[in-house]
């Protein structure tokens, strides 16, 4: 990976409106990896919890699909569910 | 990677590009981090001498079996984003 591709130089000679492109860029690729940080750790978890036999096949079948659709759906409301009872707990206390 | 060759005419464009070629990169190394992780605790239970056929055809089918659980969970995970996004903007935001 050649990380010098775009010299410092080059990127002084970017207009304020390219800067400012760059920076709507930036802002909405680093969501996009934020998102899929969080599938890579939803799979790792919903995996252990719905790949339970042996592997017979390449594909995912009808129940392990349900399952990680319901684990992802589960492991939301569960993290909701943490969120609002720290408040009441915040409010109360 | 000549596709960054551009930089000289137009910067910000390589700049893009390079961003977008990091971030694959990082997604695909994580990706398959973890499903060497699993499919090794799946198809290797006990490392023998060197690897079987067994274990081969194992590894392969969990590895596009992982492949798809993690399509499945970016499915349900950016559904139930987009849902609660339309929700929260219904309620006036959050």
């Amino acid at each position: 990976m050649d990380a010098s591709a775009v010299s410092a130089a080059d990127i002084s000679k970017l207009s304020d409106r390219e800067k400012q492109e760059l920076q709507a860029f930036v802002a909405n690729e680093s969501q996009k990896a934020r998102i899929q940080q969080s599938v890579h750790s939803l799979t790792d978890i919903c995996w252990t919890k719905c790949i339970t036999g042996k592997i017979a096949g390449g594909k995912l079948d009808r129940t392990e699909e349900t399952c990680v659709q319901n684990c992802v759906d589960r492991f939301m409301d569960a993290n909701m569910t943490v969120l609002k009872h720290l408040e009441t707990m915040r409010t109360t206390a | 990677m000549d596709a960054l060759g551009a930089s000289s005419s137009d910067p910000k464009t390589a700049l893009m590009l390079q961003v977008r070629q990091e971030a694959a990169i990082t997604n695909a190394r994580q990706l398959i981090e973890k499903l060497n992780e699993h499919c090794f605790d799946k198809c290797i239970p006990k490392p023998g001498a060197s690897l079987s056929k067994g274990e081969e055809t194992c590894f392969t089918q969990c590895m596009e079996k992982y492949m798809g659980a993690w399509n499945a969970v970016s499915r349900q995970y950016i559904g139930r984003l987009q849902k609660e996004q339309a929700a929260a903007g219904l309620s006036g935001g959050l």
